[in-house]
């Protein structure tokens, strides 16, 4: 009995101690091969990441290597790239955390400046999809998005509003169901939380998943509004749906904070993505 | 009087049971009805020998996947079966009657932490900790089958438990009598005794592990294609489901049914394992 709790506890102390040793030799640069992250197939980011970076193929299908890993959340993403050295990864520009560092590309750095001035050319546009015009209450809520206070929440977090109606009176009353992208609805909660101090009649709802469900969900009538990070498709119109823009947002190229490599270009960043280039040291 | 209410009771009770049945059936009926279409479309051949999944091109192959499934499974059996059982010895025999009841709430506390709490866990931690001491990427089948042991633990424990203190008493006190040490009794008479209802306990963690999906989408790497080696990301069935059937649609969303129909029918398989392996424990 005796014995065996001691050999227990020795083999639990010899782990131990060599975790924390390798542990701490192994905390290195990033020098070894890339770990590709990239997002689920319904995200709104990846889709318009692979089409900024022309990571498409004929036929619009990506060309995003089939090793990559797939994380089903920018919250992991974030996660991930924070726990790996050697990750590469995107997100949202306004989900920007110091966690993770966000790489300049063709030598323009990420920031909001650049993304509002258009010199950081890795943009798209932040959408709210309804089935037909908007009616109603989610017709005031989009008209309070793109009005002044609107703007303003948006610009307050990061991104780039791009309504322009002026101010408008608040007379709806009921209930609304917003859905869709994970990328929009960090800014889409802080908008909820303005329009419902300005409007104490209505409650509005977030559900958060990704841009295609969002807009399924528009379709299928689950939802009033869709959020949506990406353009419509041909087959999303033909079904009567309506995109309307509410901002631009930026897509940042995040790293390792103890990676080197701060600065790549866009060709680097496809290569990478497309598996042609596997290992920092060819980029570095 | 009290006839009547005996009668009417006894309906109540049987439709309750009914219930869990028909819910079953149900499941059953809607897998099938769904899934098995898909399968003959896409060809029973290309879709469970089929090593590419690529729904924008309309592959379907779900080869990777199940082995995926096994991997981790076997990965999750081999680091979790051990110690479960040795723990289970170690509460049955050796724990002294003070720390009994602090051991046993804890194993059940295990079984009820939520799975994500589990799948954060094992980003947060497991990843960079095998990240640091292999120096390769986190994210992958080592990482899926620590976890996924840790999390079938409790099962094994109870069931293994339970089974150990249900042999009869004698038979630990006649191998005493015998003249052998406790340690030898308990492995080499009580164990052997014991064997269908331990065996029983593993069987029950094959099934939480293959079934198991919210911790594994986090720390698995999700890749659909067949790894190389334990480092590597792997996809499992039920990973595939959950990234993709948000946004899925026509046969892209039938194949993700059709591989839930594959991961019912290895539930399946295991639970009538299961309850061969219980009829014979009964018989003995």
């Amino acid at each position: 009995m005796n014995k065996i709790a001691k050999t227990v506890i020795a083999v639990v102390a010899v782990f131990a101690l060599s975790a924390c040793g390798n542990g701490s030799a192994g905390s290195n640069s990033a020098d070894g091969s890339i770990t590709v992250i990239s997002r689920e197939g319904g995200s709104g980011t990846k889709s318009a990441f692979e089409e900024l970076f022309e990571l498409l193929d004929a036929d619009g299908n990506g060309l995003t290597v089939a090793s990559a890993e797939v994380t089903s959340s920018t919250a992991v993403m974030l996660t991930s790239v924070q726990t790996d050295v050697n990750a590469i990864g995107y997100i949202s520009l306004g989900s920007m955390s110091d966690t993770v560092k966000a790489l300049a590309i063709d030598g323009t750095a990420a920031t909001r400046e650049n993304a509002a001035s258009g010199a950081y050319k890795i943009v798209r546009p932040f959408a709210v999809t309804t089935l037909g015009a908007p009616e109603g209450i989610a017709k005031e809520f989009v008209d309070y998005i793109l009005s002044p206070a609107g703007r303003a929440v948006i610009d307050e977090n990061g991104y780039i509003a791009s309504g322009t109606e002026s101010d408008i009176e608040l007379t709806a009353t009921g209930n609304l169901s917003v859905c869709g992208s994970s990328s929009v609805a960090p800014v889409m909660e802080k908008l909820k939380e303005s329009y419902e101090s300005a409007n104490k009649n209505v409650k509005v709802e977030i559900q958060q998943s990704n841009s295609s469900t969002g807009i399924s969900n528009t379709i299928d009538g689950t939802c009033k509004i869709g959020m949506s990070s990406r353009d419509l498709k041909d087959s999303e119109k033909s079904k009567g749906v309506i995109e309307t823009k509410i901002a631009t947002d930026g897509i940042a190229v995040i790293v390792n904070n103890e990676n080197a490599v701060t600065d790549l270009t866009k060709e680097q960043v496809r290569a990478i993505f497309a598996g042609e280039t596997v290992s920092w040291k060819d980029v570095g | 009087m009290a006839k009547v209410r005996e009668s009417v009771m006894r309906i109540v009770f049987l439709l309750t049971a009914l219930m869990s049945v028909l819910c079953v059936l149900f499941v059953c009926f809607f897998l099938f009805t769904n899934g098995l279409p898909a399968i003959a479309k896409i060809g029973p051949l290309d879709f469970l020998g089929g090593i590419k999944w690529k729904p924008e091109s309309n592959e379907f192959g779900i080869f990777p996947m199940i082995l995926g499934s096994l991997y981790v499974t076997c990965g999750a059996i081999i680091l979790g079966v051990p110690i479960g059982i040795l723990t289970a010895v170690f509460i049955a025999f050796f724990c002294p009657t003070r720390i009994k009841s602090a051991v046993e709430f804890v194993t059940s506390l295990m079984a009820g932490i939520p799975s994500i709490i589990y799948g954060f866990f094992g980003l947060t931690v497991l990843v960079p900790l095998i990240n640091d001491v292999f120096g390769v990427r986190g994210k992958g089948i080592l990482a899926a089958s620590v976890l996924l042991a840790i999390m079938i633990l409790p099962t094994i424990i109870s069931i293994s438990q339970q089974a150990l203190e249900a042999v009869q008493r004698s038979y630990f006190e006649g191998a005493i009598a015998l003249g052998a040490s406790k340690e030898r009794s308990v492995f080499f008479v009580v164990l052997p005794a014991a064997k269908s209802g331990v065996l029983a306990s593993i069987v029950l963690g094959i099934g939480r592990a293959i079934g198991e999906t919210m911790a594994v989408v986090m720390v698995a790497g999700n890749q659909a294609v067949i790894p190389e080696s334990v480092f590597d990301g792997v996809r499992t069935m039920t990973t595939n489901i959950v990234l993709e059937m948000g946004y899925a649609a026509d046969l892209h969303r039938e194949a993700l049914i059709a591989t839930g129909v594959v991961l019912f029918v290895f539930i399946l398989l295991i639970n009538m394992l299961f309850s061969i392996l219980r009829s014979k424990e009964r018989v003995q």
